[in-house]
């Protein structure tokens, strides 16, 4: 049943798959209102459940390879996850053409870049699925066009302006104000000397062996990197884990009503 | 590790049942204490800023999909649309991941609804911008720059994009709270916003925000839990200091006989 399918049985797998959502989306609809809050909770329950038996199941098998009788499932169930959202993003297009689309129709503010962006859209959609069915090269070209020459760049233009906003923020909070930013400061200052070979430079006088080792720059960087900045991560890392896991058993056993379920569904 | 060890099983259980139990102690009635977390506090001065100045207020769930940490931040900005919607101020919350939309839409229109303004809400002000991750960035940072926002949320999952946003809204003056599990942009937050909530501060603050039963019960056991891990930590520091790698080999990779937890020479790496 979850095997790859082909030719007729793939149109029928894809037939049989089309009518069972219509049928569960109508029989969903008929639901009484005072059912569909115990429907959520079982629905949720019984989809937590398998990854966490699937997790705490004994396993069998080369140490490499280790299963359990769940373990084949994990690939089929996460390809519906990938099936459901890929749904939502035709919702998600539709929030963003309605939007931009009236904005173009009453000539708002700003409405030539709406239309632009519905244009590029309209672009990019034709040349990258054009390009896996046309063999026509004007196509591809298209494709080359849109998506290596001018999305490619405009990512890394981006990612690029960080490095200003890096400067701006760092300006903003090494200024001297309080002990916490002094501290901030030095010890900002080291990690950058040290990590470079000008910084490395001026201590490169003093011998790297013995007790002077620890006043060479690239030690103190290392000392700060690995003594102070990683065991406080993981001090971090330990409570966010708590608290996921907290956060995951109250939506797992539909205990949380503070966020979504205060009123009656 | 992809699936359980032994000892795993006993501590995840144990942790679970830990949790839950005070979750549900929490809910029959007993009284619980949280103490003040200035970056959760800051959230009220940020709205009312919004309030006095007139100007929106920008809520961002990050680069996350449907996972725990940014239906925590769904949480988070549920409550503060409320807070806003009470007011009257305008909220908007730039999407990335499709599959959320409509979960952010009727999150926001329930808060909206909950403050008694249902009137004030628009399905535009949550919208769909990109699913790649500088081009979600270069939208927000327009909105920004629009919209002029007195105030901006940044809660969830980020990575580079953290500091265009906030740099941006730093641009426009407004006050900024962000809270991310993401250990690598907590520097860049802190750098550039006004309050950072961190580490397991992010899982608390609907708890802190709410005060409801059943999130102030999960907070106490996630700090009973954090406070025996504490202890373990230490139990485990002076055991293999003695030549006793017995907490070490218990969160080993793999199952061992029960006899090698004990042991120095079989045990551990």
């Amino acid at each position: 049943m979850f095997q790859v399918q082909h030719g007729a049985a793939l149109y029928t797998y894809i037939a049989g798959a089309a009518v069972v959502s219509v049928i569960l989306f109508f029989a969903l609809t008929l639901v009484p209102t005072k059912l569909r809050r115990p429907l959520i909770m079982a629905v949720t329950f019984a989809a937590g459940l398998f990854y966490a038996l699937e997790f705490f199941w004994p396993v069998s098998g080369p140490e490499s390879d280790q299963k359990n009788f769940l373990t084949a499932y994990i690939k089929p169930f996460s390809d519906i996850t990938t099936v459901l959202q890929s749904f939502a993003l035709g919702l998600g297009v539709y929030s963003l053409v309605s939007i931009h689309m009236r904005k173009v129709a009453r000539t708002q503010s700003g409405w030539a870049y709406s239309l632009v962006l519905i244009v590029s859209m309209i672009v990019m959609v034709i040349a990258h699925i054009g390009k896996e069915y046309i063999k026509s090269p004007w196509v591809h070209q298209l494709n080359d066009f849109a998506y290596s020459g001018l999305m490619k760049s405009l990512d890394a233009t981006m990612f690029s302006i960080i490095a200003f906003y890096i400067v701006s923020a760092a300006y903003r909070a090494f200024r001297i104000r309080s002990t916490e930013a002094t501290i901030l400061l030095v010890s900002a200052g080291i990690i950058m000397l040290g990590q470079v070979a000008i910084g490395q430079a001026i201590t490169n006088a003093i011998p790297n062996e013995g007790l002077t080792a620890n006043f060479r720059v690239e030690n103190m960087a290392n000392w700060i990197l690995k003594k102070v900045n990683s065991p406080a991560i993981m001090a971090i890392d330990f409570g966010l884990g708590v608290g996921g896991l907290a956060t995951a058993l109250r939506l797992w056993l539909s205990l949380e009503r503070g966020s979504y379920f205060e009123e009656e569904l | 590790m992809n699936h359980a060890t032994w000892p795993a099983r006993v501590i995840l259980i144990v942790i679970s049942a830990v949790i839950v139990w005070t979750v549900i102690a929490a809910q029959r009635g007993k009284k619980l204490f949280i103490r003040r977390i200035p970056g959760l506090t800051a959230i009220d001065e940020a709205v009312g800023r919004a309030v006095e100045m007139g100007r929106g207020i920008l809520l961002s769930s990050g680069l996350g999909g449907i996972d725990v940490v940014t239906l925590q931040a769904l949480a988070i900005c549920t409550n503060i649309a409320s807070a806003a919607a009470r007011y009257g101020t305008k909220v908007q919350m730039p999407i990335y991941e499709a599959a959320l939309l409509p979960i952010a839409e009727d999150a926001i229109s329930s808060a909206y609804n909950k403050a008694g303004r249902s009137d004030a809400f628009s399905s535009d002000d949550v919208r769909y911008l990109s699913n790649q991750q500088f081009a979600y960035a270069a939208g927000v940072a327009g909105m920004i720059q629009r919209e002029q926002y007195a105030a901006t949320f940044l809660f969830g999952t980020f990575f580079a994009e953290s500091l265009i946003m906030a740099e941006n809204a730093n641009m426009v003056g407004a006050i900024q709270v962000a809270g991310t599990p993401s250990t690598t942009q907590i520097p860049f937050f802190i750098a550039s916003c006004d309050y950072v909530i961190i580490g397991d501060e992010y899982y608390a603050a609907t708890a802190y925000l709410t005060r409801q039963p059943t999130l102030l019960g999960s907070m106490i056991g996630q700090d009973r839990v954090k406070i025996a891990i504490l202890v373990t930590v230490m139990l485990g520091f002076l055991l293999t200091m003695a030549k006793l790698p017995l907490v070490k080999n218990l969160f080993e990779d793999k199952d061992m006989p029960a006899a090698s937890y004990y042991s120095p020479a079989k045990g551990g790496k």
